[in-house]
């Protein structure tokens, strides 16, 4: 019996086989089969063996259908009606209605410009891939786009290694945990959530999730994650209905303007010039900042040393001092370090 | 983790998306599609032959010419130029992905703090557009709005009109000075927003921060430093020879808070997930800033001069509670 040959003449591209899947996939009504499609398609038939077995093949289709799906194509399986469950008979296809872009749906110059500069606020990470993803399907329609906004380089960085995986965890709705480091505790606790947002808020992210332990919506700032993110076998019904993201960015603005922060600074100082900017209310040196968190704002203020002293509220005057107290004890008399064995060679 | 090289896939997606693109278009030659997708010649090239060669198995499961693209061989070998004869399967432009959809979001939202935007309801129809175009509900990533320095509207009006300006600028060092600025760009770093521009005293392309600008004044003058004229570097951080080098210790996990000041001797790790890390910092006025909003985390561990400068910034910020210390 001849073994299956992968002649060098046999061998296709990656690309070569992807493509012919999707338009397989797109150009069948009621779906193919998973031997139809290894037997036929372009890439698979080459290595498919009629005696079988075709485990690598199936294998690989399994990665090629996840790949389609990570482009956004609705590649669905329509289980057999007389035998559901028999995934020998379980049919594959893309409806053509699903993956094009809707007629109706059209863009000016001026939009594809602002989408382009759009695209660009991303600079490394999925978001960046996945913008410049869609800006070919944008280009793929054909429409000029207006000048280019010159004169912009608006960037969002993402700097927090916890935020990849939170978004993973977001699409697939799984529930994960994460070590979280919460200020004025010794200690990370593992904390186990359902992700429900990723939101920035005044230049930090926000994690807005349910707290499977507490059974209570959390937010989390995504700094304070010290350690991986990692998926665990547990569901939680999620409630229908999307909205979480404008949900939490509200709450924030709320917290944000229910809490308020009297501060003196020294004028002439950076601190006066920066910080009046960004005052509610300003009167001679005194100034109002509004804040979400107490122990974000006492970093930001600590950085301003002798050119801020806090007034209000005492919590923000104790984390501030207690800063400053740890920051003199850590940097007074030689290398007292906590490690004084990581010396450089 | 044996996935499809993200190549492969980023591949897929540009024939899909070319298809489309050249069926609308009916004749196009190879170098106006490549600067349509600004892509080089030879990947348009690359991709039409393989368009060319692919279809579905069809009735017979064997691939019969009627099955697969076509194009007009002879004007594509012999000008370069592209006619889709016979089409298969797609014929429209894809949708977005959920994802796709929400990263472009997500950046129309940043964007909506720029003064230019302030027809909210122009970026909200588009919104809803990305959405209605996407195969699922956009993941929920978001940016907030937030308030965006009133000087970076005159500044951005001096950009375009490519004039002069002056302002006062208090440097970290603490120093106020007038500066005359040919602005060539506005860069923003999540909150924060600089100028980058031409500085008439330092005769060398500089970075402000908005926030440390006062007195603007946007003058009638033309600049004399054009944006295409003069390289400004990408980075924000630029080091240079004058720097104060000094090694910190932190947790492993905190690096990616100072990671703008971190040169390139790789960390040595310690105990405890610690490890020492070497930095560039412009001079002490900016290290102790930095060290003091990283209490805590991040220790100077040498210098001496730079480990003294850091514990006098915040004894003299302790001074200033006196009557409040002896609590702690």
């Amino acid at each position: 019996m001849p073994e299956p040959t992968e002649a060098p003449a046999g061998r296709v591209a990656v690309e070569e086989r992807l493509f012919s899947l999707v338009l397989a996939l797109l150009a069948t009504e009621q779906g193919l089969t998973k031997s139809e499609i290894l037997s036929t398609v372009q890439g698979y038939r080459q290595r498919y063996s009629m005696s079988g077995p075709n485990a690598s093949l199936e294998r690989q289709f399994e990665r090629d259908k996840d790949d389609i799906r990570e482009l956004g194509i609705p590649l669905e399986t329509v289980e057999s009606a007389g035998d559901p469950g028999n995934n020998q008979l379980t049919r594959y296809r893309i409806p053509k209605g699903e993956y094009d872009l809707p007629k109706e749906i059209t863009f000016s110059p001026a939009e594809i410009a602002m989408l382009s500069l759009a695209a660009t606020v991303w600079r490394q990470g999925s978001l960046s891939d996945e913008s410049h993803r869609a800006i070919l399907k944008l280009r793929s329609l054909g429409i000029e786009s207006d000048e280019p906004v010159i004169g912009y380089a608006p960037r969002v960085r993402i700097r927090e290694s916890s935020f990849e995986p939170l978004r993973q965890a977001l699409d697939h709705q799984s529930v994960v945990e994460f070590p979280y480091l919460k200020p004025g505790e010794s200690r990370a606790r593992t904390r186990t959530v359902a992700p429900l947002a990723l939101v920035q808020h005044h230049g930090r992210w926000h994690l807005s999730a349910h707290d499977l332990t507490v059974d209570a919506g959390r937010t989390f700032l995504l700094s304070r994650i010290v350690g991986p993110v990692v998926p665990v076998k547990r569901t939680w019904a999620r409630p229908d209905g999307g909205g979480h993201a404008e949900r939490s960015l509200t709450d924030l603005d709320t917290l944000w303007a229910s809490q308020v922060a009297v501060i003196r600074v020294e004028p002439g100082t950076d601190a006066s010039t920066r910080l009046a900017k960004r005052a509610s209310a300003e009167s001679g040196a005194t100034l109002e900042l509004h804040y979400t968190d107490v122990d974000v704002l006492a970093d930001e203020l600590a950085t301003f040393g002798p050119e801020v002293v806090v007034e209000f509220p005492r919590r923000l005057i104790d984390a501030v001092i207690a800063r400053h107290v740890k920051t003199v004890r850590a940097h007074r008399g030689g290398s007292n370090s906590p490690d004084s064995r990581a010396t450089r060679g | 983790m044996a996935k499809a090289p993200l190549h492969a896939r980023d591949k897929l997606a540009f024939l899909l998306a070319l298809v489309p693109y050249l069926m609308d278009h009916g004749h196009v030659s190879v170098a106006d599609a490549a600067k349509h997708f600004g892509v080089d010649d030879e990947q348009i090239r690359e991709s039409v032959r393989l368009i060319a060669v692919s279809g579905v198995p069809g009735e017979t499961s064997s691939y019969q010419h009627e099955d697969l693209f076509d194009i007009d061989w002879d004007l594509f070998e012999d000008s370069d130029e592209i006619v889709i004869t016979h089409l298969v399967a797609i014929d429209d432009s894809p949708r977005f992905s959920a994802r796709e959809a929400a990263a472009l979001i997500a950046g129309l939202q940043y964007l909506s703090s720029l003064p230019e935007q302030a027809d909210r309801d122009v970026l909200g129809s588009l919104m809803s557009k990305l959405a209605a175009g996407s195969s699922g509900r956009p993941s929920e990533v978001a940016v907030g709005s937030s308030e965006v320095d009133s000087t970076l509207a005159r500044i951005r009006d001096s950009v375009a009109a490519g004039h002069r300006i002056e302002f006062d600028y208090l440097n970290s060092r603490g120093g106020a000075e007038k500066r005359t600025v040919d602005p060539l760009r506005i860069q923003s770093l999540d909150q924060d927003w600089y100028l980058r521009g031409w500085d008439h005293v330092r005769q060398a392309v500089r970075t402000f921060r908005l926030d440390r600008m006062s007195g603007l004044v946007a003058t009638q003058e033309p600049i004399s430093h054009r944006a295409g004229e003069i390289a400004v570097p990408d980075s924000l951080f630029e080091s240079s020879d004058t720097d104060l080098t000094v090694v910190v210790e932190l947790p492993e996990d905190a690096i990616g808070m100072i990671a703008d000041y971190v040169t390139t001797d790789p960390p040595v790790s310690g105990r405890n997930g610690r490890c020492r890390v070497t930095l560039h910092v412009a001079h002490h006025h900016g290290l102790k800033r930095l060290i003091a909003g990283l209490s805590g985390v991040v220790t100077v561990i040498g210098p001496d001069t730079a480990r003294s400068s850091v514990a006098d910034w915040a004894q003299a910020a302790l001074d200033r509670y006196a009557g409040e210390i002896d609590a702690q």
